[in-house]
């Protein structure tokens, strides 16, 4: 394994352009993997429509007070995805919540990611002492809690806004990449240069940041990429059961109001549909991604 | 994966297989015609029953329960909610209104065989007062005396003139021979004490209740009235408003209460069905906050300003919020005394209202001097450098009210005024509510059918209790003095009009709408509905039971078109079913061959 | 021994965590806003006396401290408070939600995990042939969905526009007998079916994807190179090697299924602890929330347990560690 090998060759520069070409490799790989590619392309689809949404639709438009459409009509010339309660044009709700739901999803992913990492490394670091113990007890907690009992708890108690809804999915979710976390790190921490490193008098600091978080790093990214998706799919039901922001219009939002209007027995099938199905796409996008990226980045799963 | 495994999954798929056989068999059975005997009357409702304890009740279907099975002394009047015999056939007042006698029916027996007598109607009310009910206590000011010269004479008197005794108080008369054993024991004792089986005067009793399914109530043989048509009705729980619909047009409940606006469009184009909007007694309410219930409480101070408040009632388009909201059940809002209150409502007429008006609205803050100085869209007050930033919590737990406060955002946006809008359950609400750390909110008033508690509630003494957010007009208050020490119902009628008129014109809230409570019937079903109050009231029980009286099957109405799955569905699925179980234990078996 | 010091080693783990679990959730509601007694008060006109002597009675004014050894020695003798808005004993209300839970949450993770591990099996044996591609979009597309938005289209597709099922709810009411079971059967069918699509594809890939770590160990290999026939190797070696992962982690995701049993029984208004979790936290009903949640969360660790025992049981290099 290429990682192996960095003890012998310290110099700084060379490490970069090396790192540099694995990752140049590890796009060509990415690249020869469809599943990924076409994963990437909904991504970059739907990340341009969340960017580009302010140019697309205007305020007023998806405002509740000022949109001037039918209310409840099927699709037709004006609105090609009908409209909802409010007389806003489907389309519109979806490009604008676009914005949100991906913003929500990346941003919880990155909080989960970044919980998960740090209490993974510690533990796994320290592993066999009390902290560690402290830190797997906590983990396994979280892991063994019902998740949706204790984030609906939580949001409850912190009240219905977007970083809130962000803080609870972050909270939420992160025990799963500390343990996954944890145990790369102890698998780090066996091999040999680590404790060649602490040998020569390496600080705690430095074993982490120059040798543990290189290494867990690959899996740590394939991971937070899966998480978005379960992020989105969180932002999800907790739009649906009404513990969302209010006023920020993302496709759980929209989905949760399709509901409430009863949608299934009045039929409003153009409400209710589209938002899930951007809501799949994204998910499988990130999702396959994530798969591609992790058989890439953890030699595990390479085929031969 | 061993066989054993496989072996338990295909008994498994071997029980569902069953099941589902029985269904198919089961469904074609159920669509044919069942007895004749009972006349059954099925209400779908969405919120269960908690108890029927009259001293204990709080949701909606506990209402329906207590007011099917008790009397009132004098009761809510079909017509128009004013006090109407009951158990007692009158009640006159002395020269100063201080002592009121009301004669009472000498033919009423509980459901136990007892008398109904004066000395249980002065043991109820004493009972409220004494255990300090808290539903109740308010509607026995003034420390009155209760006597019973006889059996069928009931005498109040208080300290001072009054009109409580025939505002009615909205209390149920309960046997003393029951609950005298309670008297006395802690608040939550007494809400503890169950009802099954009650003693009550009613025409019906709470007979069967299956918590989170139904409820049944059954005739009361013993009912001092008139005999109703039907023997039982049958309460079905729905929390799902869909499944209450779709009940409702598949014929397995006859009338529907309580429907969410947004789901009428899917049954008002069914012919056999009747939608029934009922005049709002509630109404959606937009309060300003002017702050000094705590230290919390730090309204913006630009709130005190009328020209400010009425600006944010021109910016703000009610009828779009009843058309998108409430899909058209409501009515836009004027006044805090709502329209279900018909005799002392005052309806302002369109053309004096403020209307809706937004430029007009900028125009006014722009005179004000509140101009947007920094330039980010967002007014600045002169005075304090502040800018109309606004909190406004608003109740999930309300219907419609967060929707609204969505549609609100929207409106002040246009007038230079941000708004965050903040959902919150009532619990929270509450804390909002008595911490005064909000500057404006959105919940919901409603109540008695007399204007008195209404106007109480918004004296400048409420600061810091009930009041909203600590308004405090000492014209109003005077007003509310006057109106109270009135005892001649029509002078005082003008005093209530005038109250209402000079509250709507100092905006210390808005009225945003009365939202209608909705009932659907099937009309091929039964007929004979007695709404109340008036017309467009409720064809439930809720104000009075009359309308229990009077209902009846339409003739030859037929039980018909329920949810069901094409035979050949069920065939199809059988057979799906029967061919996997049949190709898994074959596998099993093969493969256990192979290991043999 | 080893596997009885493993199988103590486990179960205190376990008790540990449920201690921690009782103490977490008092902690946590304790920290809510709002008062309860508040909610009575605007709902029912009750004066400031009234709140004080209100929370006298519910314990709510005594120190903290107290109150969680009051609650402590209570749970453990079986004792969960009553329901600060129905009055009722938390223990009845939880019990009389059970079934229909226990039903939907069971029969949902049985079907979900039979079928996932048979495409997950099948896919990952032959992987990359027609019929794991196949299954692994089809999984993949299940595992995206939003459950609540699944039984949202189905309640459309099948209540809505075919009228083939209820729209939700546990029964039609006034029936008995069969009839009635197969009431609460053609109520159930929809919301089982959200479950169960919901978790299949969760279950195939992690099936699959063990099926074909399996597949490399050395012993198959050794098998393969011997001349076992394919079919036995995947029977003997593969197969029952590859579903010990995937069964601990069906075991596993049960608190997942639980979430999303809260979802499905809220979009079917199907009245179990899901519903009845949802209803309690609209109205800050502190002792039914802990309630549902040391039901639940004692479920879950229960499923661990089980699959950390069976695990230890089944493999016989842990027993040995």
């Amino acid at each position: 394994m290429a990682t192996e090998a960095r003890v012998v060759r310290p110099a700084k520069v060379s490490t970069w352009s090396r790192r540099r070409a694995t990752m140049a490799g590890h796009w060509a790989t990415f690249r020869a993997s469809r599943r990924g590619m076409v994963g990437l392309s909904i991504l970059v689809f739907f990340t341009v429509v969340a960017v580009a949404s302010p140019l697309l639709v205007s305020e007023a438009e998806v405002s509740p007070a000022l949109a001037t459409g039918p209310l409840h009509a099927p699709p037709q010339v004006g609105y090609p995805l009908g409209t909802d309660n409010f007389g806003r044009s489907v389309l519109d709700l979806l490009i604008v919540g676009a914005r949100v739901s991906l913003l929500v999803g990346v941003t919880a992913a990155i909080g989960a990611m970044l919980i998960g990492a740090i209490v993974g490394i510690s533990a796994g670091y320290f592993g066999g002492t009390r902290i560690d113990a402290g830190l797997n007890a906590l983990t396994n907690w979280f892991l063994v809690i019902p998740w949706l009992a204790l984030a609906i708890a939580l949001a409850t108690v912190l009240g219905a806004s977007l970083t809130n809804v962000i803080v609870v999915i972050a909270i939420t979710s992160w025990a799963a990449t500390a343990r996954l976390v944890r145990a790369q790190a102890l698998t780090v921490k066996e091999r040999s240069y680590i404790e060649r490193s602490r040998a020569i008098g390496g600080s705690h600091w430095h074993v982490v940041t120059r040798h543990v978080l290189p290494n867990v790093f690959p899996v740590l990214f394939a991971n937070t990429i899966l998480m978005v998706a379960l992020a989105i799919l969180s932002e999800t039901t907790l739009a649906i059961l009404g513990l969302s922001d209010p006023v920020a219009i993302s496709w759980g939002k929209v989905i949760e109001s399709a509901f409430t209007a009863g949608a299934m027995t009045a039929g409003y099938w153009w409400w209710l549909i589209p938002p899930g199905i951007c809501i799949v796409l994204v998910t499988l996008a990130f999702t396959m991604v994530g798969f591609a990226l992790d058989e890439i980045l953890s030699p595990r799963l390479r085929q031969r | 994966m061993g066989t054993g495994l496989r072996k338990a999954l295909a008994g498994a798929a071997g029980i569902i297989l069953l099941v589902l056989a029985l269904a198919g068999v089961a469904q074609a059975q159920s669509t044919s015609p069942g007895g004749e005997e009972d006349v059954i009357l099925r209400v779908g409702v969405s919120a269960d029953l908690t108890t029927d304890n009259v001293f204990a009740v709080s949701a909606g279907s506990d209402w329906a329960v207590i007011t099917a099975e008790y009397d009132m002394m004098q009761k809510f009047a079909v017509a128009d909610a004013t006090a109407a015999p009951s158990l007692a056939t009158g009640c006159d007042h002395n020269e100063e209104y201080t002592e009121w006698t009301c004669t009472l029916r000498d033919d009423v027996l509980w459901s136990d065989g007892e008398p109904l007598t004066a000395r249980d109607v002065a043991f109820t009310y004493r009972f409220v007062i004494d255990n300090k009910i808290p539903q109740y206590k308010s509607y026995f000011p003034g420390n009155p005396v209760f006597t019973t010269p006889d059996d069928h004479t009931f005498v109040w008197t208080a300290e001072e003139p009054t009109f409580a005794p025939t505002m009615p108080p909205w209390v149920y008369i309960v046997p003393e021979h029951v609950w005298s054993q309670y008297d006395g024991q802690s608040l939550k004792e007494i809400r503890a004490v169950s009802g099954m089986n009650p003693v009550v005067s009613g025409p019906f009793m709470l007979t069967e209740w299956t918590p989170g399914q139904g409820f049944t109530l059954s005739r009361n043989p013993n009912f001092w009235g008139p005999e109703p048509t039907v023997d039982r009705v049958d309460y079905r729980v729905y929390t799902n408003q869909e499944a209450m619909i779709q009940a409702l047009k598949n014929g397995e409940i006859d009338i529907a209460d309580g429907l969410t606006p947004t789901l009428i469009n899917s049954v008002s184009a069914t012919t056999n069905i009747t939608v029934q909007k009922v005049v709002s007694d509630w109404w959606l309410n937009l309060a300003f906050n002017f702050g000094g219930q705590g230290p919390d409480a730090n309204p913006l101070p630009a709130l005190h300003d009328l020209e400010v408040r009425q600006a944010i009632q021109m910016a703000i388009d009610k009828q779009a919020i009843v058309t998108k909201v409430y899909q058209g059940a409501a009515t836009p809002g004027d006044t805090m005394i709502r329209p279900a209150s018909a005799y002392w409502h005052l309806d302002i007429p369109a053309d004096e209202e403020f209307p809706y008006d937004p430029a007009a609205a900028n125009a006014m803050l722009d005179d004000a001097g509140y101009l947007d100085t920094d330039d980010d869209g967002v007014r600045e007050d002169p005075s304090t450098g502040e800018s109309f930033e606004l909190s406004m919590p608003a109740s999930s737990d309300t219907t419609g009210a967060v929707e609204a406060g969505e549609m609100i955002v929207g409106f002040l946006k246009q007038v230079g005024m941000k708004v965050e809008l903040l959902p919150a359950t009532d619990t929270k609400m509450n804390d909002y509510w008595g911490s005064g750390n909000f500057d404006m909110y959105i919940w919901y008033w409603s109540g008695d059918p007399d204007p008195n508690y209404q106007f109480f509630v918004f004296t400048s003494e409420q600061c810091g209790s009930w009041s909203d957010g600590c308004w405090k007009d000492p014209h109003f208050d005077d007003l509310y003095e006057q109106q109270r020490s009135m005892m001649d119902q029509a002078a005082r009628q003008e005093i209530v009009h005038e109250a209402q008129r000079y509250e709507y014109e100092q905006v210390p809230g808005v009225v945003l709408a009365y939202p209608n409570w909705l009932e659907a019937y099937r009309n091929d079903r039964f007929t004979g509905w007695i709404p109340s109050p008036g017309a467009d009231g409720y064809l439930l029980p809720t104000y009075n039971y009359d309308t229990l009286l009077s209902v009846k099957p339409v003739v030859g109405a037929s039980n018909s078109g329920s949810t069901s799955i094409p035979g050949w569905i069920w065939l199809v699925a059988a057979a799906v079913i029967a061919g996997v179980v049949i190709v898994v234990i074959r596998r099993g078996r093969r493969t256990g061959a192979d290991e043999a | 021994m080893g596997s009885r010091r493993y199988l103590v080693s486990k179960t205190l783990q376990a008790v540990v965590t449920l201690w921690f679990v009782l103490t977490f959730n008092f902690f946590l509601f304790r920290i809510l806003p709002g008062d309860p007694v508040a909610v009575l008060a605007r709902s029912e006109k009750l004066t400031p006396d009234d709140i004080a002597r209100l929370q006298h009675e519910l314990g709510l004014d005594r120190p903290m401290l107290q109150q969680y050894f009051v609650y402590m020695q209570q749970t453990l003798s079986g004792n969960l408070g009553e329901s600060l808005t129905t009055t009722k004993e938390v223990k009845d209300m939880i019990g009389s939600r059970m079934l229909p839970t226990v039903v939907l949450v069971g029969f949902g993770t049985l079907f979900a995990s039979y079928f996932g591990v048979v495409i997950g099996i099948r896919g990952g044996w032959r992987r990359g042939g027609r019929f794991d591609t196949t299954s692994q979009y089809g999984s993949l597309i299940l595992y995206s969905m939003p459950e609540g938005w699944l039984g949202m289209l189905l309640l459309l597709v099948f209540s809505g526009w075919l009228h083939w099922f209820p729209a939700g709810g546990y029964t039609t009411g006034g029936l008995t007998g069969t009839a009635r079971v197969v009431d609460i059967v053609d109520h159930l069918f929809l919301p089982l079916l959200t479950l169960t699509l919901g978790y299949i594809g969760g279950y195939a890939i992690v099936m699959r994807s063990s099926m074909i770590d399996t597949t490399h160990e050395d012993f198959v290999q050794t098998a393969r190179a011997k001349g076992v026939p394919d079919r036995l190797v995947r029977k003997r070696h593969v197969v029952p090697n590859a579903f010990l992962p995937a069964f601990t982690l069906i075991f596993l995701s049960f608190g997942f299924v639980l979430g999303g049993a809260i979802v499905i029984e809220t979009v079917f208004s199907w009245p179990g602890l899901g519903l009845l979790t949802y209803q309690a936290i609209q109205t800050l009903d502190f002792p039914v929330i802990q309630g549902v949640f040391l039901i639940a969360s004692a479920a879950v660790i229960l499923a661990n347990l089980i699959a950390d025992i069976t695990y230890g049981y089944l493999d016989p290099r842990i027993k040995q560690a």
